[in-house]
């Protein structure tokens, strides 16, 4: 049982590392607190429900669409909302403000067109491997897999191309890449689409297993800021090891307590962070106060 | 008549809300996500003094109030230590952790179910608080006490050393001013008047659920203040009457009822956008969010 439920968390946690390395990447280098970035994990598998079951696309073509469009969406949030109010010096307060009336317009746009009600994609049930006494099905490979691969080349990139210089020289001193002449707004665009990206990919593969409403974004962002504090603020690496710990930490307590506590777990988990080790796993020692 | 009275008691739960709240955003410069949080504890505090102990009405609203005010100071003392961002945190994992709490320790709070047949109180034994009418004189004189309260609080030194505070705090710490003690007392002082209302509201439709005091709820509360503006008394008052009104507004207009909820959150959600890029002090506050 114990082995089952780790190995549930490690893959819930996979994505988690995902999404939350997605809200980083706006985070660390911006330091906006992208609420709106909720709105791309939900939105992406209504795309992908448009395309394949509405208009009946085939499914690679449907899916490479889905992420298209859910990347443009977070580059219009850029363009539109975030960039306007940086090119005027507003206040982080006013950015987050701005974020929260942009999730709830797409949250409610979204309602209006598809219902409130869950939405499945994929109506068939996923088969199942085991091994020993552990089943895992063959859509939590998939996702596992999916998210390794970005989480991976994601750190290959960061690691050695030029985008994850600039990347990890935002992070350092947005303004000292404005003095060696970086382009900051179109390299933001960037950061944005690849956010996006990450978002698009969390939100079709757990859509794909478990289906989608207007509403799942909110419960998605929570626990990609909770893997992201408690990975440590600053640090790329951070949220997926964060990712992974909240995940497995998750399923461990479905398994003492019962699923209805996750969040209350999830959030006592990061207030103990926040006033123990505000510095989170791997991040590094930063004033607070 | 009763549709207007129900929305005039909905309007002075808001205004109560609102006004009380301002204290932390528009003064005290702490964008806080849990306060439904408080409103909620505040409802349930009520319900079950009025339903399990039987208390009067003063009485009642005296404990909602003081348990609320002790469980924002636990947050306080917890959350203030950090700043920005982690504030904002803080508070957002204390509502979804009250928020999980009422939901599913079914054994105290009912869970989903709820608490049905909250009794309407007694003033002092005799005058039996019933039906609207009588709601909407108590609601009306506990909102007219609560913007009293806080107009007083703001024009007052305290008032002044949290304007200050907000604008710059080292300047106000330089000046002698303990600025982690100004903020405590901001903070209780908001969350025991949203106790105020929690109290109307579980005692006026007399059945509550966790999901009227959830995060949508406490957005919705911040989107008022903002809507109508902060830093003063008039701007909470004017967002709280804003977003009351607006959905009757869209109703004599003949939207539709299943199209109405969406559409007027998306109007709140462009109107946030809207005039935190062009007028951040919203429609009369005066508190421009420059920090």
């Amino acid at each position: 049982m114990f082995i089952q439920f780790l190995i549930n968390g490690l893959i819930t946690g996979s994505i988690y590392a995902l999404v939350s390395l997605g809200f980083a990447l706006v985070y660390n280098t911006t330091r906006i607190f992208h609420i709106a970035y909720a709105i791309l994990y939900m939105i992406a598998p209504y795309f992908l429900m448009t395309f394949l079951i509405k208009l009946q696309i085939s499914p690679i073509l449907s899916i490479l669409i889905a992420i298209s469009l859910t990347i443009i969406v977070s580059l219009a949030t850029e363009l539109f909302v975030y960039a306007p109010l940086v090119k005027k010096k507003s206040s982080p307060n006013v950015l987050m403000i701005s974020s929260i009336g942009v999730m709830i317009i797409a949250i409610n746009l979204v309602a209006l067109c598809y219902g409130n009600e869950t939405k499945i994609i994929n109506p068939s049930l996923s088969d199942s491997y085991k091994i020993g006494n552990i089943i895992i099905t063959y859509n939590q490979i998939i996702q596992f897999i999916t998210s390794s691969v970005f989480i991976g080349l994601f750190m290959v990139f960061l690691k050695f191309s030029k985008f994850g210089i600039m990347t990890r020289a935002m992070r350092d001193d947005t303004e000292l890449c404005k003095v060696f002449s970086m382009n900051v707004p179109g390299f933001r665009l960037v950061l944005f689409a690849i956010s996006g990206l990450f978002a698009a990919i969390g939100g079709i593969l757990t859509a794909w297993d478990f289906g989608m409403d207007p509403y799942v974004g909110m419960p998605m962002l929570l626990n990609a800021i909770v893997a992201l504090i408690i990975g440590g603020i600053g640090k790329f690496q951070a949220p997926v090891i964060g990712g992974l710990v909240l995940g497995v930490l998750q399923a461990l307590s479905v398994l003492v307590f019962s699923a209805n506590w996750k969040d209350a777990i999830a959030f006592s988990v990061l207030v103990l962070f926040l006033l123990f080790r505000p510095q989170g796993f791997i991040g590094e020692k930063r004033r607070l106060v | 008549m009763n549709y207007v009275f129900h929305i005039l008691i909905m309007i002075n739960i808001y205004i109560i809300l609102s006004v009380s709240t301002n204290l932390l955003v528009g003064m005290a410069n702490l964008l806080s996500l849990g306060q439904a949080a408080f409103y909620g504890i505040g409802a349930y505090v009520t319900a079950y003094a009025l339903i399990g102990l039987g208390l009067p009405l003063l009485p009642t609203l005296l404990l909602a109030m003081g348990v609320t005010a002790i469980f924002s100071f636990l947050l306080a003392y917890i959350s203030l230590k950090l700043e920005g961002d982690y504030f904002i945190l803080a508070t957002l994992g204390f509502q979804i952790i009250i928020f999980t709490i009422l939901y599913n320790w079914i054994d105290v709070t009912r869970g989903p179910y709820g608490i049905p047949g909250i009794p309407s109180p007694k003033l002092f034994g005799l005058v039996k608080i019933e039906g609207i009418t009588g709601y909407i004189i108590l609601s009306t004189i506990l909102s007219a006490i609560t913007i009293f309260v806080f107009y007083k609080i703001i024009n007052s030194p305290f008032g002044r050393a949290l304007k200050g505070m907000r604008d710059d705090e080292i300047a106000m710490i330089s000046l002698g001013k303990n600025i982690t003690v100004l903020k405590v007392e901001a903070f209780v002082l908001s969350s025991a008047f949203v106790a105020i209302a929690g109290f109307i509201y579980a005692s006026y439709i007399s059945y509550i659920d966790p999901t009227s005091f959830n995060l949508d709820e406490a957005i919705f509360i911040l989107t008022a203040i903002l809507i109508g503006g902060t830093g003063n008394i008039k701007g909470p008052v004017i967002g709280a009457v804003f977003v009351v009104l607006l959905p009757e507004i869209l109703r004599f207009v003949g939207m539709p009822d299943n199209l109405a909820a969406n559409m007027r959150m998306i109007i709140y959600g462009l109107t946030l956008i809207i005039l935190m890029r062009y007028r951040p002090q919203g429609i009369a506050g005066e508190y421009k969010f420059s920090k």
